[in-house]
Protein backbone atom coordinates (compact mmCIF):
# COMPACT_ATOMS: atom_id res chain seq x y z
CA UNK A 1 0.00 0.00 0.00
CA UNK A 2 0.88 3.57 -0.94
CA UNK A 3 0.08 6.47 1.07
CA UNK A 4 0.82 10.23 0.63
CA UNK A 5 2.15 11.60 4.40
CA UNK A 6 1.56 14.59 5.69
CA UNK A 7 4.05 15.25 8.88
CA UNK A 8 3.24 18.39 9.83
CA UNK A 9 5.18 20.78 11.11
CA UNK A 10 5.81 19.50 14.83
CA UNK A 11 7.29 17.00 12.65
CA UNK A 12 10.29 19.44 12.47
CA UNK A 13 10.50 20.38 15.90
CA UNK A 14 8.62 19.20 19.19
CA UNK A 15 6.98 15.83 17.58
CA UNK A 16 10.19 14.80 16.00
CA UNK A 17 9.17 11.42 17.69
CA UNK A 18 6.26 11.13 16.37
CA UNK A 19 7.41 11.40 12.78
CA UNK A 20 10.50 8.86 13.25
CA UNK A 21 8.24 6.64 14.73
CA UNK A 22 5.30 6.68 12.19
CA UNK A 23 7.95 5.87 9.47
CA UNK A 24 9.86 3.37 10.77
CA UNK A 25 6.34 1.26 12.20
CA UNK A 26 4.97 1.95 8.45
CA UNK A 27 7.98 0.94 6.73
CA UNK A 28 7.84 -2.29 9.30
CA UNK A 29 4.01 -2.73 8.35
CA UNK A 30 4.91 -2.71 4.44
CA UNK A 31 3.00 0.31 3.76
CA UNK A 32 4.97 3.02 1.31
CA UNK A 33 4.76 6.60 2.26
CA UNK A 34 5.66 9.52 -0.10
CA UNK A 35 5.71 12.84 1.63
CA UNK A 36 3.22 15.73 0.33
CA UNK A 37 5.40 17.84 -2.28
CA UNK A 38 6.11 21.26 -0.61
CA UNK A 39 3.73 20.86 2.51
CA UNK A 40 2.32 23.93 4.24
CA UNK A 41 1.08 24.42 7.85
CA UNK A 42 -2.83 23.29 8.45
CA UNK A 43 -3.24 26.15 10.46
CA UNK A 44 -3.34 24.24 13.39
CA UNK A 45 -5.24 25.55 16.34
CA UNK A 46 -4.56 29.21 15.83
CA UNK A 47 -6.17 30.13 12.52
CA UNK A 48 -8.61 32.59 13.56
CA UNK A 49 -10.40 32.74 10.63
CA UNK A 50 -12.31 29.51 9.40
CA UNK A 51 -11.75 29.89 5.37
CA UNK A 52 -8.32 30.80 5.59
CA UNK A 53 -7.62 27.60 7.57
CA UNK A 54 -9.86 25.66 4.87
CA UNK A 55 -7.44 27.57 2.09
CA UNK A 56 -4.28 26.16 3.99
CA UNK A 57 -5.50 22.73 4.66
CA UNK A 58 -6.99 22.56 1.05
CA UNK A 59 -3.36 23.34 -0.59
CA UNK A 60 -1.89 20.64 0.46
CA UNK A 61 -4.64 18.20 -0.22
CA UNK A 62 -4.49 19.19 -3.62
CA UNK A 63 -0.79 18.26 -3.67
CA UNK A 64 -1.79 14.41 -4.58
CA UNK A 65 -4.07 12.18 -5.79
CA UNK A 66 -3.76 9.57 -2.99
CA UNK A 67 -5.10 9.38 0.63
CA UNK A 68 -3.38 11.22 3.00
CA UNK A 69 -1.95 9.93 5.91
CA UNK A 70 -1.40 12.28 8.72
CA UNK A 71 -0.03 10.87 12.60
CA UNK A 72 -1.06 14.23 14.22
CA UNK A 73 -4.61 14.41 15.23
CA UNK A 74 -4.45 17.97 15.05
CA UNK A 75 -3.66 17.85 11.20
CA UNK A 76 -6.33 15.05 10.70
CA UNK A 77 -8.79 17.22 12.11
CA UNK A 78 -8.07 20.46 10.17
CA UNK A 79 -7.55 18.60 6.82
CA UNK A 80 -11.27 16.94 6.95
CA UNK A 81 -13.07 19.74 8.52
CA UNK A 82 -11.49 21.54 5.25
CA UNK A 83 -12.14 18.43 2.96
CA UNK A 84 -16.13 18.72 4.83
CA UNK A 85 -16.53 22.45 4.42
CA UNK A 86 -15.32 22.05 0.88
CA UNK A 87 -18.35 20.25 -0.01
CA UNK A 88 -20.36 24.01 0.03
CA UNK A 89 -20.43 25.09 -3.47
CA UNK A 90 -19.57 28.62 -2.43
CA UNK A 91 -17.14 27.69 -0.16
CA UNK A 92 -15.22 25.97 -2.46
CA UNK A 93 -15.23 28.29 -5.19
CA UNK A 94 -14.00 30.70 -3.04
CA UNK A 95 -10.72 28.54 -1.89
CA UNK A 96 -10.46 27.59 -5.41
CA UNK A 97 -9.87 30.79 -6.68
CA UNK A 98 -7.15 31.45 -4.71
CA UNK A 99 -5.56 27.81 -5.39
CA UNK A 100 -2.54 27.27 -8.09
CA UNK A 101 -4.31 23.50 -8.40
CA UNK A 102 -8.18 23.17 -7.92
CA UNK A 103 -9.48 21.26 -5.18
CA UNK A 104 -11.88 18.02 -5.63
CA UNK A 105 -11.81 15.50 -3.33
CA UNK A 106 -9.49 14.20 -0.29
CA UNK A 107 -9.42 11.42 1.16
CA UNK A 108 -7.77 11.62 4.67
CA UNK A 109 -6.49 8.39 7.50
CA UNK A 110 -4.89 8.66 10.78
CA UNK A 111 -1.49 6.55 11.04
CA UNK A 112 -3.70 4.63 14.12
CA UNK A 113 -6.39 3.46 11.63
CA UNK A 114 -3.66 2.76 8.98
CA UNK A 115 -2.19 0.29 11.61
CA UNK A 116 -5.08 -1.34 12.89
CA UNK A 117 -5.87 -1.72 9.02
CA UNK A 118 -2.60 -3.55 8.55
CA UNK A 119 -2.05 -5.59 12.02
CA UNK A 120 -3.76 -8.16 14.21
CA UNK A 121 -3.34 -9.17 17.64
CA UNK A 122 -2.40 -12.76 15.93
CA UNK A 123 0.18 -11.03 13.58
CA UNK A 124 3.88 -12.92 14.02
CA UNK A 125 5.42 -8.95 13.14
CA UNK A 126 4.30 -8.20 17.03
CA UNK A 127 7.83 -10.40 18.32
CA UNK A 128 7.25 -8.00 21.66
CA UNK A 129 3.17 -8.37 22.71
CA UNK A 130 2.70 -6.06 25.69
CA UNK A 131 1.20 -8.57 27.76
CA UNK A 132 -0.27 -6.87 30.73
CA UNK A 133 0.75 -3.50 30.54
CA UNK A 134 -1.79 -1.60 31.84
CA UNK A 135 -2.01 1.00 29.38
CA UNK A 136 -4.42 4.49 29.42
CA UNK A 137 -6.00 5.09 26.34
CA UNK A 138 -5.95 9.45 25.91
CA UNK A 139 -7.86 10.68 22.93
CA UNK A 140 -7.81 14.33 23.47
CA UNK A 141 -9.70 16.31 21.57
CA UNK A 142 -9.39 16.28 18.13
CA UNK A 143 -9.17 12.69 16.43
CA UNK A 144 -12.89 12.66 17.03
CA UNK A 145 -13.94 15.62 15.60
CA UNK A 146 -15.49 17.26 13.79
CA UNK A 147 -17.51 14.33 13.64
CA UNK A 148 -18.04 10.88 11.42
CA UNK A 149 -15.42 8.65 11.94
CA UNK A 150 -15.33 7.87 15.25
CA UNK A 151 -17.53 8.52 18.36
CA UNK A 152 -16.73 12.13 19.87
CA UNK A 153 -17.88 11.02 23.20
CA UNK A 154 -17.23 7.37 23.55
CA UNK A 155 -14.45 6.28 21.23
CA UNK A 156 -13.06 2.50 21.02
CA UNK A 157 -9.77 2.81 18.68
CA UNK A 158 -7.12 3.26 21.06
CA UNK A 159 -8.26 0.38 23.36
CA UNK A 160 -8.59 -1.57 19.96
CA UNK A 161 -5.26 -0.91 19.65
CA UNK A 162 -3.91 -1.54 22.82
CA UNK A 163 -5.73 -4.75 22.73
CA UNK A 164 -4.00 -5.39 19.33
CA UNK A 165 -0.69 -5.07 21.16
CA UNK A 166 -1.55 -7.78 23.56
CA UNK A 167 -1.77 -5.09 26.54
CA UNK A 168 -4.64 -4.13 29.03
CA UNK A 169 -6.24 -1.05 28.21
CA UNK A 170 -7.89 1.10 31.52
CA UNK A 171 -10.71 2.51 31.92
CA UNK A 172 -9.72 5.96 31.36
CA UNK A 173 -12.34 8.57 32.61
CA UNK A 174 -10.67 11.91 31.14
CA UNK A 175 -10.11 9.67 28.16
CA UNK A 176 -11.63 12.50 25.83
CA UNK A 177 -11.24 15.53 28.12
CA UNK A 178 -8.53 18.25 26.47
CA UNK A 179 -5.49 18.53 27.62
CA UNK A 180 -5.02 22.40 27.46
CA UNK A 181 -2.78 22.78 24.97
CA UNK A 182 -3.63 25.21 22.17
CA UNK A 183 -3.92 27.68 24.94
CA UNK A 184 -0.28 27.10 26.57
CA UNK A 185 2.09 30.08 25.61
CA UNK A 186 -0.90 32.70 26.29
CA UNK A 187 -2.92 31.22 29.12
CA UNK A 188 -0.46 29.62 31.34
CA UNK A 189 -2.47 28.69 34.49
CA UNK A 190 -5.66 27.68 32.57
CA UNK A 191 -3.39 25.13 30.57
CA UNK A 192 -2.01 23.97 33.53
CA UNK A 193 -4.71 22.94 35.49
CA UNK A 194 -6.76 20.63 33.32
CA UNK A 195 -3.50 19.00 31.72
CA UNK A 196 -2.44 17.95 35.52
CA UNK A 197 -6.06 16.62 36.16
CA UNK A 198 -5.50 14.19 33.38
CA UNK A 199 -2.12 12.91 34.63
CA UNK A 200 -3.81 12.67 38.07
CA UNK A 201 -6.51 11.06 36.86
CA UNK A 202 -4.37 8.60 34.92
CA UNK A 203 -2.13 7.84 38.27
CA UNK A 204 -5.04 7.21 39.83
CA UNK A 205 -6.43 4.44 37.35
CA UNK A 206 -2.85 2.27 37.79
CA UNK A 207 -1.55 3.05 34.16
CA UNK A 208 2.23 1.93 33.21
CA UNK A 209 1.80 4.29 30.28
CA UNK A 210 -0.73 6.93 28.39
CA UNK A 211 -0.65 6.72 25.26
CA UNK A 212 -2.38 9.30 22.56
CA UNK A 213 -2.43 10.67 19.05
CA UNK A 214 -1.78 14.39 19.53
CA UNK A 215 1.65 16.39 19.70
CA UNK A 216 0.36 19.45 21.47
CA UNK A 217 -1.22 16.42 24.20
CA UNK A 218 2.58 15.18 24.34
CA UNK A 219 3.75 18.80 24.94
CA UNK A 220 1.41 18.75 27.98
CA UNK A 221 1.54 15.55 29.04
CA UNK A 222 5.60 14.66 28.43
CA UNK A 223 7.23 17.96 27.83
CA UNK A 224 5.53 19.43 30.90
CA UNK A 225 4.92 16.83 33.06
CA UNK A 226 7.72 17.56 35.32
CA UNK A 227 7.19 21.19 35.97
CA UNK A 228 3.62 20.01 36.56
CA UNK A 229 4.69 17.60 39.41
CA UNK A 230 6.88 20.60 41.19
CA UNK A 231 4.21 23.26 40.81
CA UNK A 232 1.17 20.67 41.73
CA UNK A 233 3.56 18.75 44.34
CA UNK A 234 2.60 15.43 43.34
CA UNK A 235 4.82 12.80 41.70
CA UNK A 236 3.34 11.66 38.69
CA UNK A 237 6.27 10.10 36.71
CA UNK A 238 4.17 7.83 33.81
CA UNK A 239 6.01 7.67 30.11
CA UNK A 240 3.76 9.42 27.17
CA UNK A 241 3.85 7.64 23.82
CA UNK A 242 2.52 8.30 20.51
CA UNK A 243 0.14 5.24 18.93
CA UNK A 244 3.48 5.06 16.58
CA UNK A 245 5.68 4.17 18.86
CA UNK A 246 3.67 2.06 21.49
CA UNK A 247 2.80 -0.02 18.02
CA UNK A 248 6.76 -0.01 17.22
CA UNK A 249 7.40 -1.34 20.64
CA UNK A 250 5.62 -4.31 20.06
CA UNK A 251 6.63 -4.97 16.24
CA UNK A 252 10.30 -5.10 18.27
CA UNK A 253 11.63 -1.72 16.64
CA UNK A 254 14.42 -0.04 18.69
CA UNK A 255 14.23 3.13 20.66
CA UNK A 256 16.34 4.88 17.91
CA UNK A 257 13.90 4.35 15.08
CA UNK A 258 11.23 5.03 17.70
CA UNK A 259 12.81 8.21 19.06
CA UNK A 260 12.17 7.14 22.21
CA UNK A 261 15.16 8.94 23.66
CA UNK A 262 13.60 12.19 22.76
CA UNK A 263 10.70 11.63 25.38
CA UNK A 264 11.27 13.92 28.18
CA UNK A 265 9.92 10.64 31.01
CA UNK A 266 11.62 7.85 29.66
CA UNK A 267 9.32 5.02 28.71
CA UNK A 268 12.96 2.53 29.34
CA UNK A 269 11.60 1.44 32.57
CA UNK A 270 8.73 0.60 31.46
CA UNK A 271 10.17 -1.33 28.37
CA UNK A 272 12.46 -3.38 31.07
CA UNK A 273 9.23 -4.38 32.48
CA UNK A 274 7.46 -5.52 28.79
CA UNK A 275 10.81 -7.68 28.66
CA UNK A 276 11.05 -9.48 32.20
CA UNK A 277 7.00 -10.29 31.46
CA UNK A 278 7.78 -11.73 27.91
CA UNK A 279 10.72 -14.06 28.68
CA UNK A 280 8.74 -15.02 31.86
CA UNK A 281 10.26 -12.90 34.87
CA UNK A 282 7.53 -11.87 36.38
CA UNK B 1 -24.35 49.51 13.73
CA UNK B 2 -25.40 46.56 16.24
CA UNK B 3 -27.36 44.48 13.28
CA UNK B 4 -24.17 45.04 11.38
CA UNK B 5 -22.31 43.21 14.06
CA UNK B 6 -24.77 40.51 14.42
CA UNK B 7 -24.79 40.03 10.72
CA UNK B 8 -21.15 39.84 10.44
CA UNK B 9 -20.83 36.96 12.97
CA UNK B 10 -24.14 34.81 11.24
CA UNK B 11 -22.37 35.25 7.73
CA UNK B 12 -18.80 34.26 9.02
CA UNK B 13 -20.17 31.43 11.93
CA UNK B 14 -23.22 30.20 9.97
CA UNK B 15 -27.13 31.45 10.12
CA UNK B 16 -28.16 28.59 12.40
CA UNK B 17 -26.37 30.52 15.40
CA UNK B 18 -29.91 32.46 15.05
CA UNK B 19 -31.71 29.10 16.02
CA UNK B 20 -29.85 29.20 19.85
CA UNK B 21 -32.38 28.36 22.58
CA UNK B 22 -29.23 28.80 25.50
CA UNK B 23 -29.69 25.71 26.85
CA UNK B 24 -26.13 26.19 27.90
CA UNK B 25 -24.70 22.73 26.86
CA UNK B 26 -21.60 24.46 25.19
CA UNK B 27 -21.02 25.83 28.16
CA UNK B 28 -21.22 23.02 30.27
CA UNK B 29 -19.00 21.29 27.75
CA UNK B 30 -16.31 23.83 27.55
CA UNK B 31 -13.10 22.81 29.59
CA UNK B 32 -11.72 25.93 30.34
CA UNK B 33 -15.83 27.30 31.14
CA UNK B 34 -14.64 27.63 34.98
CA UNK B 35 -12.28 31.15 33.78
CA UNK B 36 -14.68 32.90 31.17
CA UNK B 37 -16.79 35.42 31.42
CA UNK B 38 -18.90 35.92 29.87
CA UNK B 39 -19.53 31.98 28.90
CA UNK B 40 -19.99 30.78 25.90
CA UNK B 41 -23.09 30.41 26.00
CA UNK B 42 -23.19 34.06 27.26
CA UNK B 43 -21.11 34.94 24.14
CA UNK B 44 -23.88 33.56 21.79
CA UNK B 45 -27.09 35.57 22.91
CA UNK B 46 -24.20 38.95 23.23
CA UNK B 47 -23.67 38.43 19.54
CA UNK B 48 -27.59 37.81 18.43
CA UNK B 49 -28.27 41.24 20.59
CA UNK B 50 -25.79 42.98 18.44
CA UNK B 51 -23.89 44.03 21.82
CA UNK B 52 -19.93 44.28 20.01
CA UNK B 53 -18.21 45.57 22.57
CA UNK B 54 -19.01 43.09 25.22
CA UNK B 55 -18.66 40.07 22.56
CA UNK B 56 -14.82 41.32 21.46
CA UNK B 57 -13.83 42.99 24.66
CA UNK B 58 -13.11 39.38 26.65
CA UNK B 59 -10.67 36.82 27.69
CA UNK B 60 -13.58 33.97 26.44
CA UNK B 61 -12.50 34.17 23.29
CA UNK B 62 -8.60 33.71 23.92
CA UNK B 63 -9.56 30.53 26.49
CA UNK B 64 -10.84 28.64 24.16
CA UNK B 65 -9.05 25.42 23.29
CA UNK B 66 -10.69 24.43 19.96
CA UNK B 67 -11.68 21.40 21.15
CA UNK B 68 -14.68 21.14 19.42
CA UNK B 69 -16.62 19.27 22.34
CA UNK B 70 -19.34 22.38 22.51
CA UNK B 71 -19.83 21.93 18.53
CA UNK B 72 -20.10 17.90 18.56
CA UNK B 73 -23.06 18.91 21.37
CA UNK B 74 -25.19 21.21 20.31
CA UNK B 75 -28.61 19.99 20.09
CA UNK B 76 -29.22 23.28 17.27
CA UNK B 77 -26.10 22.01 15.21
CA UNK B 78 -24.75 25.45 16.11
CA UNK B 79 -21.15 25.33 15.90
CA UNK B 80 -20.04 27.55 19.08
CA UNK B 81 -16.65 27.20 18.17
CA UNK B 82 -17.21 28.92 14.67
CA UNK B 83 -18.83 31.68 16.32
CA UNK B 84 -15.56 32.41 18.52
CA UNK B 85 -13.46 32.09 15.33
CA UNK B 86 -15.64 34.62 13.96
CA UNK B 87 -15.30 36.76 17.01
CA UNK B 88 -11.10 36.47 16.92
CA UNK B 89 -11.16 37.45 13.38
CA UNK B 90 -13.14 40.49 13.71
CA UNK B 91 -11.21 41.31 16.74
CA UNK B 92 -7.51 41.11 15.04
CA UNK B 93 -9.28 43.12 12.20
CA UNK B 94 -9.78 45.75 15.18
CA UNK B 95 -6.53 45.64 17.19
CA UNK B 96 -8.42 44.86 19.82
CA UNK B 97 -6.46 43.06 22.28
CA UNK B 98 -4.48 44.57 25.15
CA UNK B 99 -0.85 45.33 24.63
CA UNK B 100 0.46 43.72 21.20
CA UNK B 101 -0.65 41.33 18.73
CA UNK B 102 -2.60 37.96 19.82
CA UNK B 103 -0.72 34.56 19.52
CA UNK B 104 -3.23 33.60 16.99
CA UNK B 105 -2.00 36.23 14.72
CA UNK B 106 2.00 35.96 15.06
CA UNK B 107 0.67 32.59 14.09
CA UNK B 108 -0.68 33.37 11.38
CA UNK B 109 2.33 36.11 9.73
CA UNK B 110 4.85 33.51 10.24
CA UNK B 111 2.64 30.97 7.95
CA UNK B 112 2.27 33.87 5.39
CA UNK B 113 6.05 34.59 5.78
CA UNK B 114 7.31 30.92 5.72
CA UNK B 115 4.14 28.41 4.87
CA UNK B 116 5.01 26.20 7.86
CA UNK B 117 5.79 26.71 11.70
CA UNK B 118 8.74 26.92 13.87
CA UNK B 119 8.70 27.05 17.64
CA UNK B 120 11.42 28.98 18.48
CA UNK B 121 11.05 31.94 16.42
CA UNK B 122 7.43 32.38 17.16
CA UNK B 123 7.99 31.96 20.54
CA UNK B 124 10.18 34.41 20.93
CA UNK B 125 8.32 37.31 18.70
CA UNK B 126 4.93 36.11 21.23
CA UNK B 127 7.63 36.50 24.29
CA UNK B 128 8.14 40.48 22.87
CA UNK B 129 4.80 41.38 23.61
CA UNK B 130 3.92 39.30 26.08
CA UNK B 131 6.70 38.77 28.72
CA UNK B 132 5.30 37.45 31.55
CA UNK B 133 5.49 33.98 29.57
CA UNK B 134 9.13 34.08 30.32
CA UNK B 135 9.25 31.46 32.64
CA UNK B 136 7.59 28.74 31.54
CA UNK B 137 8.55 29.58 28.03
CA UNK B 138 12.78 28.87 28.99
CA UNK B 139 11.57 25.60 31.11
CA UNK B 140 9.88 24.61 27.71
CA UNK B 141 12.59 25.65 25.82
CA UNK B 142 15.40 23.47 28.17
CA UNK B 143 13.61 20.58 27.89
CA UNK B 144 12.71 20.27 24.59
CA UNK B 145 16.08 21.90 23.03
CA UNK B 146 17.72 19.18 25.70
CA UNK B 147 16.11 16.40 23.51
CA UNK B 148 17.07 17.75 20.30
CA UNK B 149 13.50 18.93 19.59
CA UNK B 150 13.66 22.50 18.78
CA UNK B 151 13.10 23.58 15.53
CA UNK B 152 15.46 26.76 15.17
CA UNK B 153 15.64 27.46 11.08
CA UNK B 154 12.44 28.68 9.47
CA UNK B 155 12.91 28.15 5.57
CA UNK B 156 10.55 29.29 3.23
CA UNK B 157 8.57 26.76 1.37
CA UNK B 158 8.05 26.85 -2.40
CA UNK B 159 4.52 27.77 -2.55
CA UNK B 160 5.09 30.62 -0.43
CA UNK B 161 3.51 32.95 -2.65
CA UNK B 162 0.33 30.91 -3.15
CA UNK B 163 0.02 30.48 0.89
CA UNK B 164 0.62 33.76 1.12
CA UNK B 165 -2.02 34.55 -1.28
CA UNK B 166 -4.66 31.96 0.50
CA UNK B 167 -4.39 34.12 3.64
CA UNK B 168 -4.61 37.57 2.06
CA UNK B 169 -7.47 36.54 0.19
CA UNK B 170 -9.76 34.81 2.13
CA UNK B 171 -9.39 36.68 5.07
CA UNK B 172 -10.92 39.92 3.09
Amino acid sequence: MKLAYYPGCVSQSTGKEMDKSTRSVCSALGIELEELEDWNCCGATHVSSELVAVGLAARNMVQTERPIMTSCSICYSNLRFASLRLEEPDIREKVNAVLDKKYSKATIRHALDVILEALDENDERIVVPLTNLKVAPYYGCLLTRPTGIYSPEFPTILEKLIKTLHADALEFRLKTACCGGPIFMSQEEAANDVAFRILREAKKAGAEVIVRVCPLCHIMLDAKQRALEQKFGEKIEIPVLYVTQLAGIALGLGPEELGLEMNSVSPMAMMEKVYERMTGEI
Amino acid sequence: MTDEFRQKVLKLAGSEVQTCIQCGTCSASCPTASLMNPSIRKLIKLCLEGRKDEALNNDTLWLCTSCLLCTVRCPRSIRPKAVVSALKELAEQQGIRGGGPSYEQLFLEQIRDYGRIAELPLSGKFLLVFPQGIVQSMQMGLELAQRGKIGLEIVSIKGQDEVKRIIEELSK
